[in-house]
């Protein structure tokens, strides 16, 4: 199931917002370090909930 | 900055907006749900930009800029995580929307009370809203107070700040209720974000463009780049902070009700994305405002006042100075105009529906309207007195608010939850986030919202595994979802 699977997926992108910056990135003191993490994190949250939406009707 | 120069702006902003409010006023608001809910058929577009509006409030500019100035880049996770938390919109949306138009539900307390079948949980839930949102309000338009007086070197009093963001509010709010919110939001959350990134990139660039700026911070302040980095984002203060905004999109009533209003799914998907675009763009501009200060007055000993300090500062031409804070005056505007809607929607429908036997729809619309003043003029008085309960109160509101999360996931999934339930995992740990921010305590380190959002899913389950579901309703319910989810799309 679409929404099941998407949620499982936004669930892990959200841990890993909590997790990757405290520990693999904590000493990365540059730009590409948890600045530019957290910015593409998020663009593929966006697009996750793009995908989840698509198929949103006009119905009133 | 220029006293006159200020007035301008003001008088700029002022003119344009009160002229959008009462162009939106069309048609008659003669029933709850146009009054309240624009008719339940608003388009994606201004949908989008009304949300974006009522969600960032001064705290962007002023708040998140002074955390940045504070621990650096944990200010951006913090703030992007809440963004990411806004997809449960695109899981709730569409349920809320569904029985909001099935059952006729004007508020989200009204919902809550109707699915658990008790007029007690609608009113404590409404009455726990109020408690926190009154406060978050005041302390909004305190801001603007603040604002003011900093940036016009006391030329301008603290009050009139104040009352000019009030009579604002209450304008915006009441001339068409829901219709004038959205447009005159739609305005202001232009003048937030078009103002405001103009004036980031005229910084960035002064400071040596994107190169240069993030050389600077690598060079001469590398800790501001990661976390802990200066140990101010500490892990469990990273997720004290950041897990009661993860839900603000379902435990905040006022963009929770908003869920009842577009036309079509169509339009609420337009509204997601729409505002998942403004929020990240506009969250980026928030956090380089607060670097830049950083960069360009170093040393403040309290962080808010970094965007005064900036604002007022020769760092930036008084024009764009201007600009700016127009911006984060409209940014305080439009939440507070949209929490007095939420809010007096919420007093009538749920407090004074259910108490008074037999009220009509035309009835609870006019005690709805008299209410909205009344609200504004109590956030008036508590941003005059200034208390510091009302700081703690209004810190305390996104932690105050998640103790109502299990109940709403609940709702939509859980066909065994009981009203006895949703009472007790809103009132115990609501009271408890209370006492913990009150006395500013962490046991073991955790703030106080995680304390609430634990303690109100454990009562929230057990108290309904022992006392009696409303199995009818829930059946009803959750079918009527599943049924029409299928169907809608």
């Amino acid at each position: 199931m679409k929404e099941k699977s998407l949620a499982i997926i936004i669930g892990i992108i959200v841990l890993a917002a909590f997790i990757i910056p405290f520990t693999l990135l904590k000493d990365v003191e540059k730009w590409y370090g948890s600045f530019l993490f957290w910015l593409i994190l998020t663009l593929i949250v966006i697009a996750c909930n793009t995908i989840l939406t698509k198929d949103w009707g006009n119905e009133e | 900055m220029n006293v006159s120069l200020i007035w301008w702006g003001l008088g700029i902003y002022i003119a344009v907006s009160v002229f959008i409010a009462f162009l939106s006023r069309t048609g008659k608001q003669t029933n709850m749900g146009a009054y309240f809910l624009g008719d339940r058929k608003m388009g994606g577009f201004v949908s989008a930009l009304s949300y974006s509006a009522t969600t960032y409030s001064a705290f962007m500019l002023v708040g998140l800029a002074g955390l940045t100035y504070r621990g650096g880049i944990g200010a951006l996770g913090f703030e992007l995580i809440y963004l990411m938390g806004v997809s449960l919109i695109s899981f709730f949306g569409p349920r809320f929307w569904i029985v909001g138009k099935k059952y006729g539900y004007i508020t989200p307390s009204e919902m809550i009370g109707d699915r658990y079948q008790s007029k007690a949980v609608a009113i404590a839930i409404a009455i726990s809203n109020c408690l926190f949102l009154i406060p978050y309000s005041a302390v909004q338009l305190a801001g603007v107070g603040y604002l003011l007086q900093g940036v016009s070197n006391q030329q301008i009093s603290f009050s009139s700040g104040v009352i000019i963001a009030v009579i604002l509010a209450i304008i915006f709010a009441y001339i068409a209720g829901m219709r004038s919110v959205a447009w005159t939001d739609s305005l202001q959350s232009l003048f937030m974000i078009i103002g405001s990134t103009l004036v980031v990139l005229f910084l960035i660039h002064e400071l040596g463009g994107f190169a240069g700026f993030f050389q600077q911070l690598e060079t001469n302040h590398p800790e501001m780049l990661t976390v802990p980095g200066n140990g101010y984002f500490s892990f469990l203060t990273f997720i004290g902070l950041t897990i009661p905004w993860f839900f603000f999109s379902i435990s905040n009533p006022q963009v929770s009700q908003r869920l009842f209003m577009p036309a079509s799914l169509k339009s609420m998907r337009h509204m997601l994305l729409g505002f998942m675009i403004f929020g990240l763009i506009y969250t980026f501009v928030s956090i380089f405002w607060g670097y830049s200060a950083f960069l360009l007055e170093p040393g403040l000993d309290n962080p808010d006042l970094a965007t005064p300090v900036v604002l007022s500062s020769s760092a930036i031409p008084p024009v764009l100075a201007v600009i700016v804070m127009v911006g984060i005056i409209a940014a305080a505007v439009s939440t507070i105009d949209s929490i007095l809607l939420t809010l007096s929607s919420m007093f009538a429908k749920d407090v004074y529906g259910n108490i008074r036997k037999d009220t009509t729809d035309r009835v609870q619309l006019k005690i709805g309207k008299f209410i909205i003043p009344v609200i504004a003029l109590l956030a008036y008085l508590f941003a005059e007195l200034q208390l510091d309960l009302i700081a703690v109160l209004s810190v305390a509101s996104s932690a105050g608010l998640i103790v109502v999360v299990p109940a709403i996931i609940g709702a939509f999934f859980w066909k065994r939850g009981t009203a006895a339930a949703v009472l007790a995992s809103t009132i115990i740990p609501g009271t408890l986030v209370l006492i913990l921010e009150l006395l500013q305590a962490k046991p073991f380190g955790l703030a106080s919202g995680l304390w609430g959002l634990i303690l109100s899913t454990l009562l929230f389950i057990f108290v309904s595994l022992f006392t009696n579901a409303p199995t009818q309703k829930a059946n009803e319910f959750i079918d009527y979802i599943k049924e029409n989810l299928q169907n809608k799309k």
